[in-house]
């Protein structure tokens, strides 16, 4: 079985997968349909199909000057009449955004500027590359890319930043390369992470939604201005874009006929006939079966996908709630069994991994590196009434989870402290049998923070996770921008060389707070931490109202809209600044608390308090990255570090946070009209902000990646799990409110979770991870490559503990021939 | 025992998420000093009771980058090997409160051994309680052999009853039986190794006849009938490694029939500790065949059913 994690997975993991799943499966057997589909893309490079980009491009060129959801509308109705549509061998659901095996497609309305230099670089870029055949790299270049020059929404916000905010955003005049500091994410994504209410969509039908539209259509003031020019143009949108899809669907339906024509095998005969029969049903009408069903979701999120690049494409939902109905009746008049419904879930699997989520600008990729996949697929968690939501299609996803060969679809179970053991078993034995998955979230702490922030019980209860750590509740929130990444281990940069880096030479980015050296106190240090924390948060603010003031006039999402209760009562597009009656939950990002945390307690407790180092000394190796200064480095890291319940680093962890919390209170709402709220997620963004930090006082080496989310840094916490737990509950000011997710990496040696003990314990530590409202938290139950990388690398995994029966040891302090021993029963534990 | 919260142990080490001594999640205390010296001894460091200086190699950051140690060792007892490494000559390292691992930056010079007061230890394992709370988990003391340093292990579970923590020892037998009858009235749970039971091969392996511990393993069970307790026996290749010693241990504890039996596979994990504190592994390079020991493991269910633990 193969493993996944929302965070860091390096090519190299990534490699060691596909070999893995390139293996025999046991579950070949039970699955032979979705083993023979996937057979046909492995170890292929994905490619670029531009044909998405072609109809857009030229529906675009064509209504110049009309409003821009209009312009949206007709662009999707342009792509549904003319995009190839397929059939593929042994699928039984229809619809897909481009050509056969993994493909990516383009967005040039984000990144038209430079599609044309970057699609020559793709091929051949380190983190994430693809193919594109040369005659449609000629297209992209020649008939593509020229017509957003001067029109996308990356070159407005470039040129809308103003200078000092700008020169802690990119590198360069043009924007083309993040400074990695204060960085902006919201040019390589038209939006934060969203899902849509497939339930409507399901049980509605896109005809009613239309007749809904044509209804209010009808019922407009035609003597308003504001009826006519803002309300007007929407419904007539959402009344093309729901006829864009139902057409869409129902050219599937064609070719379905036409290849069931040709195929002689009368069983597969038979079921391109029933999908060209779903597919003139839905997503037009509402679904009467569980097939309809899946294939009405399918149709919908494969649409959306044409329709908008979405921050992390498109979550699912919560499938195991809305797809219940329909799973139920079919059990109950027995045209349904549950290796049929597992099958037509599966299709949809494929289907995702086959989807790629084309990062096109060199920094969205590293931000997500190894093709990262957030299609969330959420499982459990409470009702909207509040009882728990488990039900037989929960425990299903959770079986495919365990059988399904690839790491596909990213799936989220909803945790809360009523969470029945046959639950939390079943979630737990698959997070060992699938090394990772699938990774938790926890009620306690959403629901009482988007309540408090607006929601109500009932909206917040519904919640789905989407996104890598997130959550939405489809009917209330709003389309919030992308927000900052902001790289604080730079802040203690400056501290140390008076707001410059080493990484940008002699410019002067952030404060200048005076020569660290003549600091006589901790406090005069802090102080000029605290400066520069507030310099970022300034500046992540400023350049968030920009963008949110501009992003809503770049983007349209008519079809998103339509299924939004809101943007259909207001008549308002759904990427308009502030949907009325809606809640705008947006985030900025803390980049390596981690490092910070370590690296000031480092210098307050061997600087300040014990003053075994000189402060000339820190920097002076520092400067020389530690070079002939190894015992100083080692000294550095034997200071408390955070991810250990240590008071005296997670004290200043709380303080850290506090300072961020207290100023997304003081001007979020007041100055950004929405929750713009702390936030610990890197996705893989760790590693590129890491390029541009020297070394820092925690022994980190020059351009090392820094710490991950509110994980400890690589190493540090060395008193196993349940400290890393407690610190980051130590860390958070629970008593207010302006905050999001924390996303927390754990390993497990195999040993920790083996057999039905094993799982007891986990499902316990679980319960605990509920009581102490921690946000997030996936579990990594490590493999022999993750052993054999300690092996090789001892620094970073100075924290694995080896735990067998009444004797403890770290592993890196095992002899090589003893690793090796470990190792062979690792495997031999994993067969 | 005299109540004293403050009473006083050496341990060397606190390890929480112990997930395979006893029920739940828990924390175990590690106490410093045994009666045995077995051969197969997978902490090596526990043995003795007093501190003991160790060094490892591997962390070490060599001679060449760092020389805070030399600096630091008041007796000359550090020295330069020809590897550009240290050496510790044991013979004059004594007598003071080892400054060199407090200079060392780098943990390659560690004391092994460290006192604590119930108190403070009791404080420690605390902060583990959530976890405790939801795993049904708590307090193990295990060493080297908890008992011998009575007033401390008993002080230790008291206070850790007192304040609603479950508690567990890991024992080796070779106690003071009035201590083990003291201990049981505070104990939810018990692990007690039968090694062998030959008096003279298990002398000859671990220094002591058996016949303590198996008084004391009768006297305990006796006590405290309600008392659940696991015995175990860690097989280890050429001690106990033959049907013969197995089931003789079974038709031992076939008759205390609420007792639960689990074998343990020996491992040589422990082998670099040895090395670290400059002592020659015992057992070299023995290992256990796989095999070997679940037929063993099928020898004790024959006996006693499904007392004998399996993992699942």
């Amino acid at each position: 079985m193969s493993q996944t994690m929302c965070e860091c997975r390096s090519p190299q993991e990534q490699r060691l997968l596909d070999k893995i799943e390139g293996k025999v499966d046991k579950f070949r057997a039970t699955h032979e349909r979705v083993f023979k589909m996937l057979e046909r893309f492995d170890g292929m490079k994905p490619r670029i199909d531009i044909e998405r980009a072609l109809y857009f491009t030229q529906s675009m060129q064509e209504t110049e000057g009309q409003p821009l959801v209009l312009r949206w509308a007709k662009a999707m109705m342009h792509i549904a009449k003319n995009i190839t549509v397929y059939v593929q061998e042994d699928q039984l659901l229809l619809g897909r955004a481009g050509c056969d095996g993994r493909y990516g497609i383009l967005y040039p309305e984000l990144d038209g500027d430079f599609l044309d230099m970057a699609v020559r670089d793709l091929p051949t870029r380190a983190t994430s590359p693809a193919t594109i055949t040369p005659e449609d790299a000629k297209r992209v270049i020649e008939d593509i890319a020229p017509y957003w020059k001067g029109k996308t929404y990356h070159e407005a916000l470039n040129a809308a930043l103003p200078p000092e905010i700008h020169k802690l955003t990119y590198d360069d005049p043009k924007g083309l390369i993040s400074r990695f500091i204060v960085n902006e994410t919201s040019s390589f994504r038209s939006s934060i992470q969203w899902v849509h209410d497939y339930e409507k969509v399901l049980k509605r039908g896109f005809n009613d939604i239309k007749r809904e539209a044509e209804e209010k259509i009808a019922a407009l003031d035609p003597m308003s201005a504001k009826d006519m020019c803002e309300k007007k143009p929407f419904l007539d949108a959402v009344v093309i874009v729901c006829d864009a899809i139902v057409l869409w669907a129902k050219r599937h339906a064609e070719e379905a006929r036409k290849v069931a024509e040709k195929t002689s095998d009368p069983v597969r005969k038979a079921e391109l006939l029933r999908m060209a029969e779903n597919a003139e049903r839905v997503p037009g009408e509402p679904a009467r079966d569980f097939w309809e069903a899946c294939q009405s979701q399918w149709f919908t999120q494969m649409f959306s996908r044409l329709e908008q690049k979405t921050g992390t494409t498109i979550s699912n939902g919560r499938m195991d709630q809305y797809l219940y109905p329909y799973y139920e009746q079919g059990i109950k008049d027995g045209s349904l069994d549950d290796k049929k419904a597992i099958e037509l879930m599966e299709c949809m699997w494929v289907g995702m991994a086959e989807f790629i989520d084309m990062y096109i600008s060199p920094c969205g990729g590293a931000f997500n590196e190894g093709y990262a996949h957030w299609e969330a697929v959420t499982v459990g968690g409470q009702t909207p009434d509040g009882r728990d939501a488990t039900n037989e299609l929960t425990h299903l996803i959770l079986k495919s989870k365990r059988e399904f060969p690839l790491h596909y679809p990213d799936l989220a179970a909803r945790i809360h402290s009523r969470a029945p053991e046959s639950y939390l078993w079943d979630v737990a034995e698959t997070i060992k049998d699938g090394s990772g998955f699938p990774k938790l979230i926890n009620d306690e702490e959403v629901v009482p923070l988007y309540v408090s922030k607006g929601a109500t019980f009932e909206e917040a209860l519904d919640y789905a996770v989407s996104g890598c750590t997130e959550a939405r509740m489809p009917n209330r929130d709003t389309f919030t921008s992308g927000g900052a990444y902001i790289n604080f281990a730079a802040a203690v940069e400056m501290v140390l060389r008076n707001g410059r880096m080493k990484k940008y030479g002699d410019q002067v980015l952030g404060e200048e707070t005076g020569d660290p050296r003549n600091f006589k106190t901790w406090d005069e240090f802090w102080n000029a931490y605290v400066a520069q924390h507030l310099l970022f948060l300034r500046t992540a603010f400023i350049q968030q109202h920009i963008v949110n003031n501009l992003r809503a006039k770049h983007f349209a999402q008519p079809m998103g809209s339509a299924l939004h209760d809101l943007c259909m009562k207001h008549c308002i597009d759904l990427h308009q600044p502030h949907i009325p009656e809606g809640v705008d939950y947006g985030y900025f990002e803390y980049m390596g608390l981690g490092t910070v945390v370590d690296s000031l307690s480092a210098i307050k407790k061997l600087v300040f308090e014990e003053k075994k180092i000189t402060m000339d000394e820190l920097i002076k190796a520092i400067d020389a990255n530690f070079e002939g200064y190894d015992d100083v480095r080692a000294l550095l890291k034997s200071a408390p570090c955070y991810g250990n319940n240590d008071m005296y680093a997670d004290s200043i962890g709380r303080e850290i946070d506090r300072i961020s919390v207290e100023f997304a209170h003081k001007y979020s709402e007041k100055d950004l009209g929405m929750y713009y709220n702390v936030r610990y997620v890197p996705f893989t963004s760790h590693v590129p902000f890491g390029k541009v930090v020297s070394a820092t006082p925690n022994g980190r080496v020059d351009w090392f990646p820094l710490s991950d989310g509110s994980s400890a840094s690589h190493g540090a916490d060395v008193h196993g799990p349940t400290a890393v737990l407690l610190s980051n509950y130590n860390t958070k000011n629970m008593g207010m409110r302006d905050r999001f997710a924390r996303m927390l990496n754990i390993k497990f040696t195999p040993k920790c979770v083996e057999g039905e003990q094993g799982t007891e314990k986990l499902v316990s530590f679980i319960r605990t991870f509920c009581d102490l409202k921690l946000w997030h938290v996936q579990f990594n139950v490590l493999n022999k490559s993750t052993l054999l990388a300690a092996q090789k690398d001892p620094q970073k995994y100075r924290n694995l503990i080896v735990r067998i029966a009444g004797y403890s040891a770290y592993f890196v302090d095992l002899s090589p021939d003893l690793q090796n021993d470990l190792i062979a029963r690792t495997e031999h534990e994993t067969m | 025992m005299v109540e004293n919260n403050n009473a006083q142990g050496i341990v060397f080490n606190i390890q929480k998420y112990s997930v395979h001594d006893g029920p739940g999640i828990r924390t175990i205390v590690f106490t410093k000093g045994c009666s045995l010296r077995c051969r197969w001894c997978s902490n090596p460091e526990s043995q003795r009771r007093e501190p003991e200086l160790a060094y490892n190699k591997g962390r070490c950051l060599g001679a060449d980058k760092c020389t805070r140690c030399f600096k630091a060792c008041p007796h000359d007892a550090l020295s330069r090997t020809e590897d550009g490494f240290v050496a510790i000559d044991r013979a004059k390292c004594h007598g003071c409160d080892r400054p060199c691992a407090e200079a060392c930056p780098a943990q390659g010079i560690i004391v092994y051994g460290k006192t604590y007061t119930a108190a403070e230890a009791l404080k420690v394992v605390q902060e583990d309680s959530m976890f405790y709370a939801r795993s049904g988990g708590g307090l193990t003391i295990s060493g080297g052999e908890p008992l011998l340093q009575g007033d401390f292990a008993l002080n230790l579970l008291r206070l850790a009853r007192e304040k609603h923590v479950k508690t567990c020892i890991e024992t080796c037998g070779m106690v003071d039986p009035e201590v083990l009858r003291e201990a049981g009235q505070y104990l939810n749970y018990v692990l007690f190794d039968i090694k062998h039971m030959n008096p003279d091969v298990h002398k000859e392996h671990t220094g002591m006849s058996n016949e303590r511990i198996l008084e004391n393993f009768r006297m305990l069970v006796e006590t405290y009938p309600d008392l659940p307790i696991t015995a175990r026996t860690p097989i280890i290749p050429g001690f106990n490694d033959h049907g013969p010693d197995v089931r003789a241990i079974c038709e031992f504890l076939k008759p205390f029939e609420r007792v639960q039996y689990e074998l343990l596979p020996y491992h040589r994990l422990g082998t670099q500790k040895y090395i670290f504190l400059d002592r020659v592994p015992p057992m070299g390079d023995l290992t256990l065949d796989d095999k070997k020991f679940s037929a063993l493991r099928k020898i004790a269910v024959a006996t006693l059913g499904d007392r004998v633990h399996i993992p699942r």
